[in-house]
């Protein structure tokens, strides 16, 4: 990670602490939920808990649960101290009785564990977490730059894995090549879901033995990492030349993207976006695949974490504002064809938004035997 | 849980603790996270946050009876064990003292006096490793090996041997990959995350954790364009080590040991530390199926080795690589 955007954090964050009055931020994290970790300390668990002590004068120590990643930690930062233990949460708790008469605060929600939560710092969880949260949602310049890179990757990522498509091809070897073609970018993470079939498919998961045929439709959503930040880009694409009833099903896809990204500007609501999106699949009949039973979000918050906030779903009355960015995306099923998805990644701008991704918005084929 | 008076064990899994409900059930989620809630008798309920449209792919890649899609796990198996589980039993939770809090807060809120932490009970049950596990362990060993022969010679950048590595192992059938590399051995030995890229010294070395089918093993290999003499020392003694690392080796180290660690699955996490050069140093069971990791300062420089091992007793354990060879 460039040293201007650990120091612009840092910077950040030091701030957010003197206004909310805490002397030591302590927050956990693990391979999952390491985002807030990420932010906090620049750490990035690959293995087991972790528990980051942060003071806002800026002396930072760390109790991992594994000795290589405690070496690691060290390796990349030297200016740290830490710890490994067998017991990272007994650790973790001790060091937290060691501050005296320093104010203290928890966080995450989503990564403290019970026996912390159960602590003398309970009461500070939710504050604490919400000043994160609001410090991770409005991206500075760097955190823009580095979302860029990585929506750039994305769209590079998916030409890749347009290639790797064919016919009696398994799943797992398109996510081999687009897997192996981040590693020689230098991007060291993706989450990546597809799915591949027909009107059987309900959604998609990690890559499975199935062989592509023709006529498939195989959807995929790749999110790759670029210093800590993803982006993620959703397409479909048809094994062969697109049936028309594929063709129809795509038109309110691209045209739900396309008003749900309309809607992206400032003062407008998540619930705004999602609402201009489920519209269009009103008006084209559709309106019964937008309940949890077919589909999720219509989009969701990107940065440290591949699913942030917001959710973009009609009762969500968070605010957008500038240097927010989200992906977009109606993804849901459709009763001729299947699964479908459609997304891009975008930037709440002063004025509207910056669509991150370039991959034309269209339903993909390549060659079908 | 009969003997123990356990009404209900529940065992919570994410993507970054999969590995006791995968032992249990097979299942790892690839995205957010799940409840498994085993009674005494039947088959358990899997709380899942996820859609109910992902049920069928639930049931395809794992072996568990209801499953139940919530938005909240900690009210889910609230109500869950309010309707199955008597008044008077215990609740036993593995790593309880583990459980994320938005998971136990509303447990703790209706079941607090009934709560157990049996996470000893788990580990006591969950090693040695069973043939199946093993021959598992074995495939995954094998799909790493292989992974690691695929560097291109006279590789020159970090990132050339990661997209290898990657594309070799997930093509064999691996679903997580994670690798670590020591650029340069000449400038230090600590396995590094590589983000970005990197120019490759002379001598460098790579650890290698694979999973397949929720089986986790550790490989790490050390590479030049010659293997050194000392290096083929080291690699001799350290299988030999390795096959009695419940006891003594017979012959001293070629170098000095500068760390050394036996990890094995016991619990949430795929791979946590048995044994040690910093502790612990209590006994690990005949047939536990582990990775150890050991680095020597040799004469000529660092040296890291690591690979899967069934561990011994009486017998000799088993190495799962064989050669350990660079």
């Amino acid at each position: 990670m460039p040293a201007s955007l650990r120091a612009d954090r840092r910077a950040r964050l030091a701030a957010a602490m003197a206004t909310e009055g805490i002397d030591v931020l302590v927050v956990a994290g693990n391979p999952w939920r390491s985002d807030y970790l990420r932010y906090a300390a620049d750490l990035t668990p690959t293995e087991g808990q972790v528990f980051a002590f942060i003071e806002r004068q800026g002396k930072v120590r760390v109790i991992a649960e594994l000795p290589a990643e405690a070496a690691r930690y060290y390796a990349e930062q030297k200016d740290i101290e830490v710890s490994w233990s067998l017991s990272p949460i007994e650790e973790a708790e001790a060091a937290i009785g060691s501050y005296g008469s320093k104010r203290l605060a928890l966080a995450p929600l989503a990564a403290v564990p019970y026996r912390l939560a159960t602590g003398p710092l309970a009461s500070s969880m939710a504050s604490a977490t919400a000043m994160l949260d609001r410090l991770m949602l409005l991206k500075s310049p760097s955190e823009i730059d580095a979302l860029r890179r990585a929506a750039a990757l994305a769209d590079e990522g998916y030409a890749v894995f347009r290639e790797a498509a064919r016919v009696g091809q398994p799943e797992y070897a398109l996510v081999a090549e687009v897997e192996a073609f981040f590693r020689s970018r230098g991007c060291p993470e993706n989450f990546q879901i597809l799915a591949s079939g027909g009107r059987e498919v309900r959604g998609m998961h990690p890559p499975t033995e199935r062989r592509l045929s023709p006529g498939d439709l195989v959807t995929t959503e790749l999110t790759p990492c670029v210093d800590g930040y993803y982006a993620q880009i959703c397409r479909t694409l048809a094994i062969g030349s697109p049936s028309d009833a594929q063709m129809r099903a795509f038109a309110p896809y691209d045209e739900a993207l396309a008003a749900g990204i309309a809607a992206v500007r400032p003062g407008a609501t998540a619930g705004e976006v999602a609402r201009a999106q489920n519209e269009v699949f009103h008006r084209h009949g559709l309106g019964k695949y937008l309940s949890s039973e077919y589909t999720r979000v219509r989009g969701h918050g990107l940065g440290l974490y591949v699913d942030g906030r917001p959710a973009v779903l009609e009762d969500v009355d968070l605010v957008l504002e500038p240097e927010m960015v989200l992906v977009v995306h109606p993804n849901t099923y459709h009763p001729e064809v299947g699964y479908f998805v459609h997304g891009d990644s975008v930037r709440v701008s002063a004025s509207g938004c910056e669509v991150l991704t370039r991959t034309p918005r269209q339903l993909f084929s390549v060659p079908g035997t | 849980m009969k003997a123990d008076g356990l009404g209900a064990v529940l065992v919570y899994t994410s993507f970054a603790r999969p590995s006791a409900v995968a032992w249990l059930t097979h299942f790892v989620p690839y995205w957010n996270e799940a409840l498994l809630v085993v009674f005494p008798a039947g088959a358990p309920v899997l709380l899942a946050a996820f859609s109910r449209r992902m049920q069928d792919w639930i049931r395809s890649v794992s072996h568990v009876g209801e499953v139940q899609s919530v938005v909240q796990l900690g009210p889910a198996a609230s109500a869950v064990l309010g309707e199955r589980v008597s008044g008077s039993s215990r609740i036993g939770v593995v790593e309880l003292d583990a459980l994320p809090w938005r998971v136990a807060e509303p447990l703790s809120q209706s079941h607090a006096t009934r709560l157990a932490d049996v996470t000893a009970l788990f580990t006591s049950i969950r090693q040695p490793a069973d043939d199946t596990e093993i021959r598992l362990a074995q495939r995954t060993a094998d799909i790493a090996v292989k992974a690691l022969g695929s560097i291109p010679p006279g590789a020159a950048r970090a990132s050339q041997v990661l997209a290898a590595i990657e594309r070799s192992a997930r093509i064999e059938g691996a679903e997580e990959v994670l690798q670590r590399l020591v650029p340069d051995l000449a400038a230090g030995s600590t396995l590094q995350r590589i983000e970005g890229d990197r120019p490759l010294g002379g001598r460098y070395a790579v650890e290698l954790s694979i999973a397949y089918k929720a089986t986790w093993a550790r490989v790490a290999r050390c590479f030049s364009p010659s293997a050194p003499q000392s290096w083929q020392r080291a690699e001799t003694w350290t299988s030999d080590w390795a096959t009695r690392i419940a006891g003594a080796p017979v012959e001293p180290p070629p170098g000095e040991i500068t760390f050394w660690s036996l990890e094995a699955c016991i619990g949430s996490q795929p791979l946590s530390v048995v044994a040690s050069a910093t502790g612990p140093r209590g006994t690990v069971s005949a047939g536990t199926l582990a990775s150890f990791s050991i680095k020597l300062h040799l004469p000529d420089g660092p040296w890291l080795g690591g690979g899967p091992v069934v561990v011994g007793g009486r017998q000799p354990g088993r190495l799962l690589v064989s050669p350990l060879r660079s």
